[in-house]
């Protein structure tokens, strides 16, 4: 029997769900924790007074950033783990921050022990692995999820002699650094390809997640695909995944089904590619150069060479170095790399990606320079402005050309 | 050809087979696991030190197996309650859900009142949400005879959808305005996080101690009362029962519930004891609800066993992470997880079956 009791709770579960929508956003790119009063911060200061601090391009230290000594003892190695959500083959993300790691080892030699964990599910899971890492001695761990990043906040406060190297996230303390990229300058270059490739002017996007970092990048390759083909329309699907082969591959055949000629996809898997290929169709990845594998249909990508920033910074941390900070590399310091051009990109179109390539490195995020206007035709960026760091970070429209929707806020 | 193996089934099950089999099975599983390390050129007995060590071995150890052991404790006694008496609820992952959604609503609502008061608004909202749900499943049953399979597992996928829904494609109450670089849960306050217990210096989840109490209320129940009884006997017979003028209708969608509930409170106690948000892509990738049908598997469908059964594959799961790293590939940690959980299984099967030859003469 269905009591009164429990339909009123239901009724109040629903309701409380539809009343209680709230929204809002903040304008800055990245936060600093509060430390937490119950953790004594027990820091060396010798060496930081002797040591020169560490400097390097695109690189902000957070305010009264302070050296935190995670340097091993002296003429011992430093140890330094890696925390991957996927496998270190997955073709993609993970890959690229192994390479990360593999450039460490090669760059320090005997004076660095590297470590990872694979496949690490963000949660309780992430805590626990931090614990592990620390017990056995590493002193700067990295993360490259955004889940980790608050396991890390909290690994952070209980640990303070650990560097914490978080990436993708916003959150910044004493011992917790933040970092990532202009993964948008690269998809602006793939957009040129797109639209170079495209005969009917339809372009397909199989999309990840709708949030800044997507909508920005999908936006610069719409802006890179009109600057080539100005009537070209870029049609989009979400798949809310970062790596789901099976449902990816489906949504590329739906645009397939569509009628666009030439997809892209920001996904960890190279799904969007094995459609792509059945159906003989340009094809722009990300993450990784799947040049070698799909000769007749590649078009470029944007690449991560995380060992830009890792390499220095483990070498900081093993000087006594280190600082926290927020780091967002690009073309220009190399952070950012384009994949090699597939062979049915035509030289004319390898010569815009060229000449667009030489513009972003000098001035990352230029491309959102105005007039650019929404997918309503309203404007967003107004002639001749530039829109900032924060702007572009907290992006959260879909420019004119673009076919499909954003969630309603 | 006909294989000239076959299965029968035991009419009785000999005493001495119910140590006599997990034995040979941990046996068998050393034996295969051993093999597979010496192919992959690792020391077999350095391994399996190194996973009893890292699992149970130390307070680290033993505090990181029971985290990982609490939500499958919930999931476990979930499929246990309802797999015992021959329904097939496996939509213990969406009721998890549905109940860590209901839990985190009001734990972010009440996050200011004391936290006893709190907590206990959590485990009543999470065992409403996921026993409100689940009776979906039971009253499909009950009614109108639909698959409870087919309907369970398609509500796990809603209650997917739905999370993604409230994190990723919305602002709805659940999602962290301030997370504007992915989307995320809003953290519930400090205060509201549950408490931790000690015992001999080894940290204890509220969640495992809620768990451990359900379970030996559950045996009672399905031991000691009439309900118990008429639920076994609908199990055994449902005509049989119907005839002795049982109500199997209300019994189904009360057992349901009941397994839908004890599943929510696990998703209470995640956002409560773990992650302290409602964590849309990190639920979905655990995939506790379908662990915790190869946990209730291994417990006989005992429900307090599977509280038992959640420790130790918290400890191996645990393990493997300690045990991964640049010598030791994840998909190997995998395939030796895989092994020893095959070989338990199979093991199970041979108390209940035994091996027969086939007499080879029959062939014409």
């Amino acid at each position: 029997m269905i009591s009164g009791r429990r339909r009123a709770w239901l009724a109040f579960a629903i309701v409380g769900a539809l009343v209680l929508a709230a929204c809002g956003g903040t304008d800055s790119a990245t936060e600093v924790v509060e430390e937490t009063t119950d953790t004594v911060a027990v820091t060396d200061t010798t060496p930081a007074a002797a040591a020169e601090p560490f400097t390097l391009a695109n690189f902000t230290p957070m305010e009264g950033a302070e050296v935190v000594n995670c340097a091993p003892p002296a003429g011992e190695p430093i140890k330094a783990a890696w925390i991957y959500i996927g496998p270190i083959n997955d073709g993609g993300w993970t890959q690229a921050h192994h390479e990360g790691l593999k450039a460490v080892q090669a760059a320090l030699g005997d004076q660095v022990i590297t470590t990872y964990k694979e496949n690490i599910p963000e949660g309780p899971q992430a805590v626990q692995t931090i614990d592990q890492l620390v017990a056995d001695g590493n002193t700067i761990i990295f993360a490259n999820s955004y889940g980790y990043q608050d396991a890390f906040v909290e690994g952070a406060a209980k640990y303070p002699d650990v560097c914490f190297e978080h990436m993708t996230g916003y959150k910044i303390s004493r011992n917790l650094s933040q970092s990532f990229g202009a993964g948008e300058d690269g998809k602006y270059l793939s957009g040129i390809a797109a639209g170079g490739d495209t005969k009917n002017g339809k372009i397909g996007v199989v999309a990840p997640f709708p949030i800044p970092e997507v909508i920005r990048g999908i936006n610069a390759f719409a802006l890179g695909a009109r600057s080539v083909n100005p009537s070209a329309t870029i049609q989009i699907v979400w798949t809310n995944t970062w790596f789901d082969p099976a449902l990816e591959r489906k949504a590329a055949e739906s645009l397939i089904a569509a009628g666009v000629d030439t997809l892209a996809a920001f996904q960890d898997s190279p799904a969007t590619g094995e459609a792509a290929k059945v159906a003989g169709l340009g094809w722009a990845g990300y993450g990784a150069d799947q040049n070698a594998n799909f000769p007749d249909i590649w078009l470029n990508a944007t690449i991560y060479q995380w060992a830009v920033y890792e390499v220095p910074r483990v070498k900081a941390a093993l000087e006594g170095r280190w600082i926290a900070g927020d780091y967002y590399g690009n073309l220009g310091d190399g952070f950012i790399k384009m994949s090699s051009i597939g062979k049915r990109v035509s030289a004319d179109t390898v010569a815009k990606i060229a000449e667009a390539s030489a513009r972003l490195a000098a001035a990352s995020g230029s491309m959102f320079t105005g007039p650019i206007k929404g997918q309503d035709g309203t404007e967003k960026i107004a002639a001749g402005v530039t829109a900032s760091h924060g702007e572009q970070m907290g992006m959260f429209y879909l420019v004119e050309g673009i076919i499909g929707d954003l969630p309603k806020g | 050809m006909r294989s000239p193996l076959r299965l029968e089934r035991r009419l009785s099950q000999p005493r001495s087979l119910r140590w006599l089999v997990p034995l040979i099975s941990i046996g068998a599983a050393l034996v295969l696991g051993s093999i597979l390390m010496l192919l992959t050129g690792k020391n077999p007995i350095t391994v399996f030190q190194r996973i009893v060590e890292s699992g149970f071995g130390s307070k680290t150890a033993l505090r990181g197996s029971l985290i990982a052991a609490t939500p499958l404790a919930f999931t476990g006694m979930c499929a246990a309650i309802t797999f015992r008496v021959g329904i097939i609820n496996i939509g213990g992952e969406g009721q998890f859900f549905v109940g860590a959604i209901g839990a985190s609503l009001v734990g972010l609502a009440l996050g200011g009142q004391p936290t006893a008061f709190t907590i206990f608004a959590m485990i009543v909202m999470g065992m409403l949400f996921g026993g409100a749900y689940a009776a979906l499943v039971g009253v499909l049953k009950a009614r109108f005879h639909t698959n409870e399979i087919i309907t369970s597992l398609m509500l796990n996928y809603l209650a997917g959808i739905l999370l993604n829904y409230l994190i990723f494609n919305s602002t709805s109450y659940w999602r962290d305005p301030r997370s504007i670089g992915f989307p995320a849960g809003k953290p519930l306050e400090a205060r509201a996080w549950w408490p931790k217990f000690e015992l001999f210096g080894v940290q204890i989840p509220l969640g495992f101690l809620i768990a451990i109490v359900l379970g030996s209320l559950v045996l009672f129940l399905y031991r000691r009362t009439r309900f118990g009884f008429e639920v076994g006997v609908i199990a055994d017979s449902p005509q049989a029962a119907r005839y002795a003028g049982m109500n199997t209708r209300w019994k189904i969608i009360a057992v349901v519930t009941l397994s839908g509930a004890i599943a929510g409170i696990g998703g209470a106690s995640d956002v409560g004891d773990f992650r302290h948000i409602l964590d849309a892509k990190g639920l979905q990738l655990a995939g506790y609800g379908y662990t915790g049908i190869v946990v209730a598997a291994l417990a006989r469908f005992s429900p307090l066993a599977a509280v038992g059964v959640a420790v130790v594959i918290g400890g191996l799961t645990n393990a493997g992470y300690a045990l991964q790293g640049p010598d030791f590939q994840s998909g190997l940690v995998g395939t030796l997880q895989g092994l020893l959980l095959f070989t338990a299984v199979a093991g199970e099967v041979l108390t209940r079956y035994r091996i027969r030859l086939r007499r080879t003469t029959t062939a014409s």
